[in-house]
């Protein structure tokens, strides 16, 4: 091997080593009940947004549930032990998902009358039994056919343009519309934008949205405007009453937001459940997921919505009622109406 | 010494090439190399997930390279093209992520003749990355997209090897980016956030040594047979890059084969195949 050979292999090698990366990677904990502990509270600790918000010393926390990871021997246990510091957040975003299990929060709802009965809705009173179905959405005219009412149970349902044209075509005649997302535990926020359009006749900030900058607990971006755009060429201009109870959540949540500013809207029941961060997902080094609120929503005055939005007429189901077959918060809604 | 000349068709120009008979009239050829890689990548997105991904890959790569003109063979361009996908798994077999990716990179090299059969081209290669990565069970963040522009500086060293029956064409090649653009969203905000709402400040860096760092090595082996030259060799990729506290790093072994040719093409009204050379077109 000659010298300009040699030359070039020690500037090859100088080379790779200048570019050579020293950025330093973070440290993934080690796959043990240990290791998987803190690194579950680890994005918990960076990640989740509402620890001060909700005041939860999460290094308490940390030094509580520490201990008990050491008396930890089986996945079952360790799994629970998990869960439960992941319940300590009260929040139905949080999920921690294993093979085996996944574990919830369920007490934003389980905590509180329910203020919907399912079969009470399908009593020939409301929509009985030939109610039409279209993108989601169960449909009746009630109320001697004066008012349209709508059941929408979950915004995973994709409608279009052409369900909601077709249905507003059929309520054509009806003095106002009730739409049900009672027991709506939330789905798209694309879909909860779309069906609040319909009840907007110009764009209007309807809340706002922000999301963790850093690792510190209060490091969020500046919140930038959700708004509501009114569609373009159906819009309900009629009265509309929103029937809501705890379990219209998440993006339930987020349409009640928006429709709080709706221009002839009214929102009546009990207040929704909440849920106002849209939540992210995450691993521990066992390949469980968590799912986690990570970018908190506010409401048009900067009110936080984690916790639920309050009705304007806040109203519950009576075991009265339930007996003859009547459903006391459509029964309001439809005199709202009237 | 024999020389080689390779005719092909390429792409939609239609050529038909014939040996050209004359050296009174210089031509540019094309070096054209085409490769196929298995890979192993191994990535870390802490957008998607903390933990290190690794499986299996593949990339197809088009490399092109020519003097700009017949009587100055010092400089030369090339541009490439690197389409690649993988498929890996976290450590624990648990998550899936699949990367689709592709590169496309413009640059010029300045030749070193030092010795007979061995040369050095160094120069730059300006490029743009666009792929994404997708872990599909996770809820609002499935998704992070790759997008990145850098200027690379670039390096090949080239010998060739005569054995008793061919002469074998050795390559390494070095690539490092220097300075470029990236997108990286900040780690707590999700895509409808950013693209629904526009909420992208701290979402595009300026990228340069101190946050961005790799090493591109490709060696291969150019080996003649009686009607082809095949192409074998390894590809490493190293790249690591930060912005937002979030450290990203893509990795890969690859395994390539392919063929490398010299050709030439006419198209368009100035440069016009001269009578010798038979087109389907005439």
């Amino acid at each position: 091997m000659n010298s300009s050979m040699k030359k070039l292999i020690v500037l090859s090698l100088f080379i790779a080593s200048l570019f050579s990366s020293c950025i330093d990677e973070p440290i993934v904990q080690p796959n043990t009940y240990k290791g998987n502990f803190e690194a579950l509270w680890q994005i918990i600790d960076t990640k989740y947004c509402y620890l001060d918000y909700k005041k939860i010393n999460w290094d308490s926390i940390h030094t509580v549930y520490k201990t008990k990871v050491n008396l930890v021997s089986t996945d079952d246990d360790f799994f629970d032990l998990m869960a439960g510091m992941l319940n300590e957040l009260k929040d139905g975003h949080v999920n921690l998902y294993s093979d085996f299990n996944k574990s919830r929060y369920w007490k934003w709802f389980t905590d509180y009358p329910s203020n919907f009965n399912s079969s009470l809705i399908y009593n020939p009173r409301y929509l009985g039994d030939n109610y039409r179905i279209a993108g989601g959405f169960n449909y009746q005219k009630i109320a001697n056919g004066t008012i349209g009412y709508m059941y929408y149970g979950d915004f995973s349902n994709t409608f279009y343009d052409n369900n909601i044209a077709l249905i507003f075509q059929y309520f054509a005649d009806c003095r106002g519309l009730i739409i049900d997302v009672r027991d709506n535990g939330g789905g798209y926020l694309d879909l909860s934008e779309q069906l609040a359009s319909y009840f907007f006749t110009q764009e209007k900030v309807t809340g706002y949205m922000s999301h963790k900058t850093g690792t510190g607990h209060s490091d969020f971006s500046k919140p930038v405007e959700i708004k509501t755009p009114a569609h373009k060429t159906i819009q309900w201009q009629a009265p509309v009453v929103i029937l809501t109870n705890r379990l219209s959540y998440s993006a339930t949540n987020a349409f009640v937001c928006r429709m709080k500013q709706a221009p002839n809207a009214v929102i009546v029941g009990d207040k929704t459940g909440g849920g106002g961060g849209m939540p992210l997902s995450s691993e521990i080094p066992n390949g469980w997921m968590v799912r986690f609120s990570a970018v908190p929503m506010f409401d048009a005055n900067m009110n936080q919505i984690e916790w639920g939005i309050d009705p304007d007429v806040k109203i519950s189901l009576t075991s009265a009622d339930e007996t003859k077959g009547y459903d006391t918060i459509i029964e309001r809604a439809i005199s709202l109406i009237k | 010494m024999k020389k080689y000349f390779i005719l092909v068709l390429i792409f939609n120009v239609s050529i038909v090439g014939k040996a050209q008979n004359t050296d009174s009239q210089k031509f540019l050829l094309t070096t054209t190399s085409r490769t196929f890689g298995i890979s192993m990548p191994n990535v870390i997105d802490p957008y998607l997930s903390p933990l290190v991904y690794g499986g299996f890959g593949m990339n197809l790569n088009q490399e092109n390279r020519r003097y700009f003109k017949p009587d100055n063979i010092r400089y030369s361009m090339q541009d490439k093209l690197t389409l690649s996908a993988g498929m890996m798994l976290n450590p624990a077999f648990s998550s899936e992520m699949l990367y689709i990716g592709a590169n496309y990179g413009w640059g010029v090299n300045y030749h070193f003749r030092l010795t007979k059969g061995l040369k050095i081209l160094a120069g730059g290669l300006w490029d743009v990355d666009f792929g994404f990565k997708n872990v599909p069970r996770n809820i609002n963040n499935p998704i992070n997209l790759d997008m990145a522009t850098n200027l690379n500086l670039t390096g090949l060293l080239i010998y060739d090897y005569p054995t008793r029956r061919r002469t074998l064409h050795l390559q390494a090649a070095l690539q490092a980016p220097i300075i470029g653009y990236m997108f990286v969203p900040q780690g707590g905000a999700s895509y409808y956030d950013m693209f629904q709402l526009g909420s992208l400040s701290n979402a595009f860096h300026f990228s340069s040594l101190h946050n961005k760092r790799g090493l591109n090595q490709t060696y291969t082996v150019d080996v003649p047979f009686n009607h082809s030259t095949w192409r074998f060799g390894l590809h490493f990729q190293n790249l690591k890059y930060k912005a937002n506290n979030l450290v990203f790093a893509h990795n890969e072994t690859s395994v390539i084969v392919g063929t490398t040719f010299d050709a030439i093409s006419f198209s368009g009204k100035k440069k016009v195949a001269p009578q010798n050379f038979m087109s389907t077109n005439d």
